[in-house]
């Protein structure tokens, strides 16, 4: 028993092998451009690469620091909303306009801390939620300044130049994909160092008991407001990354509750307070939505030859297989949960903790 | 020169008393015990000491600086530490990176706190624990944790709230040891534990509580020669 507790302690440490392995992939995945130009399948990748930037994000202030938010469609939608707005009504171009949604992110994020960390527990969890709201409704409701309900639709991007020679002009996916490329490893990079640092201790005290932290000289409040802050300003520049991408912004794409809950989940499914879990969370969940969306669960029942497309039972199949996608996501992420409460990443590191002290 | 000085501090909850009107001072690099019934606001008055809630009257003085009103992160960078009688572990951290977290209240470099996390749990006899999950360990290991994760955080003063409670005789007659050994280096000590033999051993002076009131002061002979304090608490068992 105890040798098995001294070995999950092991485990969670860092190693060298993991950042080189990390490096690996990271490489492979730079010229991965060069082989796929499957725009749908470049598409999954930078979705996997936003999802993971979003969960990354999140887990700082909620995995490391043990402060649920529900809310964080505020940073996200703040960081996209800024970018639009200053690429459609100032004609600033979104590398620079990223900055003015970090910037927001930033006040919104102390606003919002300054509100919701008076409270702990459920009762934080819901102010996150009703804040998030409040600043929905607001977007929705101050067209002057957001376009309200109508969204800003991008007319197009400048081409990006270095010293006159135009880098790219957007005109396909790849270069976006290098973007979600080099922000994803970012976030990643950003939850290693604050682990690794005295942020990354304080964050886990407050996580595991507030109070006992609190004894030991952590200011909760100073803290949970660092975290916070940081968790903001990735989540705004997944917000912009988005926004440019899709190239459109209204309340209900980048403010909504189901986005705050969707980031929850990437690291909820992973594993939470895990450098890796978000990343695996976003493997999972992507091409599970994905999937699900493009009824290829339907096309699969009809390749397996025991249903035939052309039946009746086949033909309801394909028509309410793809309206019920939102159903079977919630059924299979409601599984994972039961059987892996500590995510995917917990449920491999628990096998391979069993593994070891069976060889011990 | 007196330490700490306790200045007729009371606490209310809602209508009950569980601190009234105490006083007593406690001076450099001494033991005090406190002593007294279950209820009769011995954690209260911790907890007003450190900063958990503040006294409902009175004050409380340490090192000259008034206290009341601050927080308990500020009360522990000042040098004073108080352990928690229902153990409070990081759970899902290793014994060595929980006194790592006390130790990172006076340094920024992880290195330096880990070398002085290291040398506290040499002093608690727990460095062949350092890397094991905090929240996997037996309550006696717990305890010594607490007091470990206390002195990284270098006091001058340390609050220990029941280190010795549920713990056998052999583990309890380690902590008096460790509780001796931390008074020779100098750091000042109020100590609440109900083992009467225990804490006539260790203490250089005795408060008893009873019902949030001040029953009794003195040394461990008048204490134990006290006839109120033979009535109101030591009569009992
Ligand atoms: N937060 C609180 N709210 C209301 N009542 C409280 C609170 N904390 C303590 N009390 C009450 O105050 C009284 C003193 O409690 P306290 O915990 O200080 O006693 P104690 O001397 O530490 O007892 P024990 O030896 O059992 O630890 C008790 O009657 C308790 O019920
Ligand atoms: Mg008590």
């Amino acid at each position: 028993m105890s040798t098995l507790k001294k070995l999950s302690a092991d485990i969670s440490g860092s190693s060298a092998v993991t950042v080189v392995a990390g490096l690996a992939v990271c490489a492979g995945l730079c010229i991965v451009p060069f082989f796929v130009q499957n725009p749908y399948l470049l598409h999954i990748m930078i979705l996997i690469f936003l999802s993971t930037i979003m969960g990354e994000s999140w887990n700082i202030l909620g995995g490391y620091t043990g402060q649920y938010s529900v809310g964080h469609a505020a940073y996200f939608g703040t960081g996209a909303y800024a970018t639009m707005m200053m690429l459609q009504f100032r004609q600033v171009a979104p590398w620079y306009g990223v900055w003015v949604g970090l910037a927001a992110a930033l006040v919104v994020a102390l606003v919002i801390g300054s509100i919701c960390f008076r409270l702990r527990g459920p009762y934080f969890v819901l102010a996150s939620i009703a804040v998030a709201e409040i600043l929905r409704l607001c977007t929705l409701n101050l067209p002057s300044l957001t376009n309200g309900a109508e969204g800003i639709l991008a007319t197009g991007l400048p081409p990006f130049t270095i010293g006159g020679t135009v880098i790219t002009d957007f005109s396909t996916k790849i270069p976006f994909y290098y973007i979600g490329l080099a922000l994803a490893p970012l976030t990643i990079l950003v939850t290693w160092l604050v682990q690794h640092s005295k942020l990354g201790y304080f964050f886990q005290a407050i996580r595991e008991d507030q109070d006992a932290a609190h004894s030991l000289g952590i200011s909760l409040t100073l803290y949970k407001n660092i975290a916070l802050v940081i968790s903001a300003m990735l989540t705004s520049l997944a917000g912009s990354f988005y926004a440019i991408y899709v190239g459109f912004v209204d309340p209900p794409t980048v403010m909504a509750l189901d986005i705050s809950v969707q980031i929850v989940l990437i690291c909820i499914i992973g594993g939470i307070g895990t450098i890796f879990g978000p990343v695996i969370g976003s493997l999972v969940l992507v091409p599970l939505s994905e999937a699900l969306r493009s009824n290829l669960i339907a096309s699969l029942i009809f390749k397996t030859g025991l249903v035939s497309p052309d039946s009746k039972f086949g033909g309801f199949l394909n028509d309410n297989l793809a309206h019920a996608h939102a159903l079977i996501y919630g059924i299979l992420v409601v599984i994972v949960i039961l059987f892996m409460p500590e995510g995917v990443l917990g449920f491999l590191k628990k096998l391979a903790v069993k593994r070891k002290g069976g060889e011990a | 020169m007196a330490i700490l000085e306790i200045k007729h501090v009371s606490k209310f909850f809602g209508g009950l008393a569980a601190n009234a009107d105490v006083s007593f001072e406690l001076e450099q690099g001494m033991i005090m015990g406190l002593i007294g019934p279950n209820g009769a606001g011995k954690t209260t008055l911790f907890n007003c000491i450190t900063g958990y809630y503040p006294p409902s009257k009175g004050e409380v003085i340490f090192n000259g600086r008034r206290m009341n009103g601050l927080q308990p992160d500020k009360v522990c960078k000042l040098g004073m530490a108080r352990t928690w009688q229902k153990v409070r572990p990081l759970a899902k951290l290793s014994v060595l990176d929980n006194v790592m977290v006390g130790a990172l209240c006076r340094t920024n470099s992880l290195k330096t706190a880990s070398d002085l996390a290291m040398e506290q749990l040499k002093v608690v006899r727990m460095e062949d624990k350092a890397r094991f999950l905090a929240g996997g360990l037996p309550i006696g290991e717990r305890k010594k944790l607490e007091v470990a994760r206390v002195l990284a955080t270098q006091p001058q003063m340390l609050l220990l709230d029941e280190v010795m409670g549920g713990l056998n005789p052999a583990e309890s007659d380690e902590i008096i040891q460790l509780i001796l050994d931390i008074k020779g280096r100098g750091i000042t000590q109020m100590v609440i534990e109900h083992d009467m033999k225990a804490i006539m051993r260790i203490s250089d002076r005795i408060v008893v509580l009873n019902s949030g009131e001040k029953l009794a002061e003195g040394n461990p002979q008048e204490i134990v020669s006290n006839p109120e304090v033979i009535a109101a608490y030591l009569g009992q068992d």
